[in-house]
């Protein structure tokens, strides 16, 4: 990490956004205690987490990248060890794991070892130690990396109505789509550094000139994605599934474009939408980095192309 | 002032007991502690034994003190590797609680599990080969501050930030093994070179084998009283090194 420096608001999900390797989960590594920090300061509700490193983690709740339950316990011991970690008393670790257990649809499940639950259950679980203690901020590393779109539905839903009850929430995510559902303000971090920490609307707002033209046409040819490319005041063009999205500051001209297009090649539009600024938008500019979704729908174009390269060759 | 103090350290104890209690539960009957705890010093013991003309009774402080080494410091560099590949050692570092508490927790489950174990040959001893307990407070002395010593010894090796009990066992039998020869386990210390006797006063493992002997009713050869300053000297030593190791670690990260 390199000299960052960031405040977040009480009772506001804060989102630290950036590609792998940004420095994210070292930023939590050292905030929650894993780590030790080389130099400077950080504090959790007032309390300095090296000179009062025990009234902080007091605090906190941590949800890692991986979900670290004990897989040899059960669901009601994982939570009950973690009550016991707090030096919770009996009666009130039983009361507080039972409540979490309920509100997390894992009671009946109480008594089952956490090996054979699915990954989406073990996050839960993971949510719910981390909420033993009533802590105060959630530290939320990657909650929904790797999940099935269900199960990240029902964590996303747990967190907002988690934030809707007071509680703070610092979570890091490289999904931006996530970031600009969820988070009060976003910092976009890359090599180590804050580039930027705004809400997430005024970033959007900060690359007002860049639009894009959503188009999807019945049918693809390999040789489109060259061909939309090479469209007058398109800057890029990204494939997403079944649609392109045509990166331009002047969304009409590539509207009257698509139009000549689809008419000369006699193919038939599906779907065209002009798009505001997004915070991927706002993300690239700033890290010169496209996202997860666009470099895998453009390798895939890139895969259905060297065939046919190969082969007039 | 004193009740805050008292109530800070019932909070530790508690907490290190708990962490202790979750390891027995959840790390026991692992193979790799199988493996190195009970397989190894047995299987050791009987290679040494088998064909040897010795009486069986004056084998047993043998086979206590090397389950005591073996078993005791076995417990921590197997749960250890394998909580950080898990992620579950964060867990503790996170809980508010200090890294004393949570190594002192990782060591009371090595020295349950080698005290525990090693009890098995004095039980044998005494029921079926005529073995003796001459000195209670030897004995007691032996368990006691061998299986906190090698338990903290394996502590101390369980901060090579390894993720895999193999990691951390390849280097500890580094130590472990050489240990054995120089300790007086196969050869008396009074039949070795005078050079060999200065080195082997400071293996730990001399004065279990010594300690052990001696609650038997065998003879010693540095004396009871040595032993148990030597053994708690190297407790407080590796407990000392070992916390400062696992800082390192984190600062390193």
């Amino acid at each position: 990490m390199d000299h960052i420096n960031f405040e977040v608001k009480k009772g506001e999900v804060f989102g630290f956004l950036g590609p792998n390797g940004a420095g994210k989960t070292t930023t939590i590594r050292m905030l929650t205690g894993i780590s030790i920090p080389t130099e400077g300061t950080a504090t959790i509700m007032g309390y300095d987490i090296e000179s009062q490193s025990v009234e902080a983690k007091e605090q906190m709740g941590i949800v890692p990248d991986v979900s670290n339950v004990y897989n040899e316990l059960s669901a009601w011991d994982n939570l009950i060890f973690t009550g016991k970690l707090y030096d919770m008393p009996k009666a009130y670790r039983e009361k507080r794991a039972e409540e979490l257990l309920r509100m997390f649809g894992l009671l009946e499940r109480y008594k089952e070892k956490v090996q054979g639950f699915s990954r989406g259950m073990k996050r839960r679980i993971c949510i719910a130690m981390a909420l033993m203690n009533r802590s105060h901020i959630l530290f939320l590393d990657e909650p929904t990396s790797g999940l099935d779109v269900q199960s990240v539905l029902v964590i996303r839903d747990l967190i907002h109505r988690l934030n809707q009850q007071g509680l703070t929430v610092f979570l890091t995510t490289h999904n931006i789509e996530e970031a600009s559902q969820m988070c009060d303000h976003v910092a976009i971090i890359n090599h180590g550094k804050i580039a930027v920490i705004d809400t997430p609307e005024k970033l959007k707002r900060t690359v007002e000139n860049i639009q894009s033209v959503e188009v999807a046409f019945e049918t693809v040819s390999p040789n489109m994605l060259k061909e939309l490319k090479e469209f007058p005041n398109v800057s890029n063009v990204v494939k997403e599934g079944d649609k392109f999205k045509l990166i331009t500051n002047d969304s009409t001209s590539v509207l009257t474009s698509t139009w000549n297009y689809a008419q000369k090649n006699n193919l038939r539009l599906i779907t065209v939408n002009t798009l505001g600024p997004s915070l991927e938008d706002v993300f690239v500019k700033l890290t010169g980095i496209r996202s997860a979704t666009e470099e895998e729908g453009n390798d895939r174009i890139k895969a259905q192309e060297t065939p046919r390269r190969i082969a007039k060759q | 002032m004193s009740n805050v103090h008292s109530s800070h350290y019932g909070r530790e104890i508690r907490v290190a007991w708990a962490i202790a209690v979750k390891d027995m539960r959840t790390y026991y009957t692992k193979p790799p502690s199988l493996m190195f705890g009970i397989l190894f010093p047995f299987s050791l013991f009987l290679s040494f034994s088998i064909g040897r003309n010795m009486p069986l009774a004056t084998q047993i402080p043998i086979l206590i003190s090397q389950t005591l080494f073996f078993a005791s410091s076995s417990i921590g560099p197997v749960v250890i590797p394998m909580e950080r590949a898990n992620q579950t050692f964060d867990r503790f570092l996170t809980s508010p609680v200090s890294l004393f508490s949570i190594l002192l927790g990782k060591t009371l489950a090595g020295i349950i599990y080698g005290a525990g174990i090693s009890v098995i040959p004095v039980l044998v001893g005494i029921a079926f080969l005529g073995s003796q307990i001459v000195s209670i407070g030897a004995m007691i002395a032996c368990f006691a501050l061998s299986s906190l010593a090698f338990s903290a010894l394996g502590i101390m090796f369980a901060s090579i930030p390894g993720q895999t009990p193999g990691q951390v066992m390849m280097p500890l039998n580094f130590v472990r093994i050489p240990l054995l020869f120089i300790s007086g386990v196969f050869t008396p210390i009074g039949e070795l070179p005078t050079w060999m006797q200065a080195v082997s006063m400071l293996s730990p493992l001399t004065h279990t084998v010594e300690l052990a002997r001696y609650a038997t009713g065998g003879e010693t050869f540095f004396g009871p009283v040595l032993n148990i300053a030597i053994l708690t000297a190297y407790a407080a030593a590796f407990l000392f090194m070992g916390i400062r190791f696992h800082i390192m670690n984190q600062r390193k990260e």
